[in-house]
């Protein structure tokens, strides 16, 4: 048979650090999965007691949870996370010197591009992929980073940053500004990452000036390997559109393709 | 190499099987094969197919529960032609297992046509008959509710076939034995149940399903102890063999349902 395309991994977690709010990241350091991976490509991980210890606690096992990869420094790996759920919640538990349960790198990355004037857009959540693909891209390219949150808990380093609460830097949706920096900046690509509600709210600006546009999609997840269809989203166009799985033909999709009105 | 002797072979009725442990349609891929050795699998069942391509439900289609899984993905699937044409072949190639292939039709006719279909194509070893969908013909009532459809199906489809014919039945009825009884008598050679229960789960937040749907299939350990009386119920009203339908994670939770030739 071929060479297995998709590997279950366990692996130590390196380090493990707590921001601000309900986010944190975990380590773990490989260098040989680091070379598979590519800034928008994401991991099904899960905490390796959530399921060892069902037989004897009757504790609940829980799925995998597609989670992007934050940061690759040559196998340095960084996943990071938000505390939403039991899943994320028993990922949270963890410490330096546990186990982690990875399948992975999953899915399709964002493309990658030299010579362009690049938008950064990003959401809560959103955030993680964007660091790792800013750092591939920031040697060939015009970079500004736009992020948006919903208070002063969810906002990390970029070059803008908005709050909905108006708690720390410009009061708004982060939507709100993009039609300005596009003029302003000139730019020619966009690559966004966030809530749908977001993403559809900047596909529209960028469908309308006819602006490149990938953004890379949420969805709940079960087998996270194309498997079960459970995280299919509506691509294509009005009369011919079929659902694509997010875990395999994504995340990352050209906005442009994605029918919002369709969600 | 040497037959070694397998505690574990079995048989489903003409079929020979490494070990009684099958896969659930829908569940699993040909991508799953990167996880688990092939030969340890008594069959392998496809993704329920339809007479014609159906583009499946729309997001959110999962949800995990404290217990289990919800979902609802609406049979997404490329069709009866398509899988004959791309699929079938590379099942062919890639399977060393019996593979049954999982079907259902929006009416009797259409289940015919669908059998006759593939009693023409090579390396199927068996069929299941997904009967928990709307019958077109009965205002749109599911096959797997009403014995005297399950019997006309049997009776109707059976004479047309040499192979393994499973139906797999709705556990959303009043009571399996009859339904059971009636697949027996129609002609069925095995039963295989459950399929998911209807489940629902409400954001606390919106008062919203978490399923664009509202309603989907809930599946699981929460539905467990349903699933095996049931099985129990259905097994004992029949004398041609029960395959039960379940997640089982460590060999005791396989030895929990013990008495069951089939999983």
């Amino acid at each position: 048979m071929d060479k297995p395309r998709h590997q279950f991994l366990e692996r130590t977690i390196y380090s493990r650090e707590e921001l601000c709010g309900d986010y944190f990241i975990l380590w773990i350091w490989d260098e040989a999965l680091g070379e598979k991976c590519q800034p928008g490509q994401f991991f099904e991980i899960r905490a390796h007691y959530s399921i060892a210890d069902a037989e004897e606690t009757r504790s609940l096992p829980k799925l995998f949870k597609p989670i992007s990869i934050y940061d690759n420094a040559e196998g340095r790996i960084g996943f990071f996370i938000k505390k939403v759920g039991t899943g994320t919640n028993a990922l949270y538990k963890l410490k330096a010197g546990d186990l982690l349960e990875l399948i992975g790198p999953l899915g399709n990355g964002f493309p990658f591009v030299t010579g362009r004037r690049i938008l950064l857009v990003s959401g809560g959540i959103g955030y993680p992929p964007l660091w790792y693909l800013q750092k591939e891209l920031i040697k060939h390219n015009l970079l500004y980073w736009v992020h948006g949150g919903s208070g002063q808990n969810d906002v990390f380093p970029c070059d803008e940053i908005w709050t909905e609460d108006g708690s720390f830097g410009k009061k708004g949706m982060v939507t709100e500004g993009i039609r300005k920096l596009i003029a302003e900046k000139k730019i020619d690509l966009i690559y966004s990452c966030g809530p749908i509600p977001m993403l559809k709210e900047c596909a529209g600006i960028t469908n309308k000036l006819n602006i490149e546009h990938y953004c890379s999609l949420e969805a709940y997840m079960a087998c996270g390997i194309g498997v079960c269809y459970g995280c299919a989203i509506p691509v294509g166009y009005e009369n011919d559109w079929n659902y694509l799985r997010v875990c395999k033909e994504g995340p990352v999709f050209n906005a442009g393709e994605v029918l919002w009105n369709k969600f | 190499m040497e037959q070694i002797l397998n505690p574990l072979q079995t048989s489903l009725g003409r079929l020979k099987m490494n070990s009684p442990v099958t896969v659930a349609s829908g569940t699993f891929a040909l991508e799953n094969l990167d996880f688990i050795v092939q030969e340890h699998l008594g069959a392998y069942v496809c993704k329920t197919i339809t007479r014609y391509p159906k583009k499946g439900n729309p997001p959110p289609r999962l949800y995990e529960t404290e217990a289990g899984l919800l979902n609802s993905i609406g049979l997404q699937n490329p069709g009866l032609d398509k899988f004959i044409a791309e699929d079938l072949p590379i099942l062919r190639k890639t399977l060393t297992v019996p593979l049954i292939v999982s079907f259902s039709g929006a009416s009797l006719n259409e289940f015919e046509q669908m059998l006759e279909c593939l009693e023409n194509q090579e390396g199927i070893s068996g069929y299941e008959l997904n009967v928990s969908c709307p019958n077109v013909e009965n205002e749109g009532i599911t096959f797997g509710i009403d014995p005297d459809v399950v019997y006309k199906l049997c009776a109707l489809l059976s004479p047309l076939t040499n192979r393994e014919l499973i139906v797999k039945l709705t556990p959303n009825v009043t009571d399996i034995g009859v339904i059971t009884k009636a697949a027996e008598d129609g002609g069925a050679t095995a039963i295989s149940l459950i399929n998911t229960i209807w489940g629902m789960a409400i954001d606390y937040r919106n008062g919203m399903s978490m399923l664009k749907k509202g309603i989907g299939g809930y599946s699981g350990i929460g539905i467990k102890p349903l699933a095996l009386a049931l099985t129990y119920r259905a097994a004992q009203a029949v004398k041609i063999p029960v395959i039960a339908m379940g997640e089982f994670i460590t060999g005791r939770m396989l030895w929990n349902s013990f008495g069951l030739e089939h999983l």
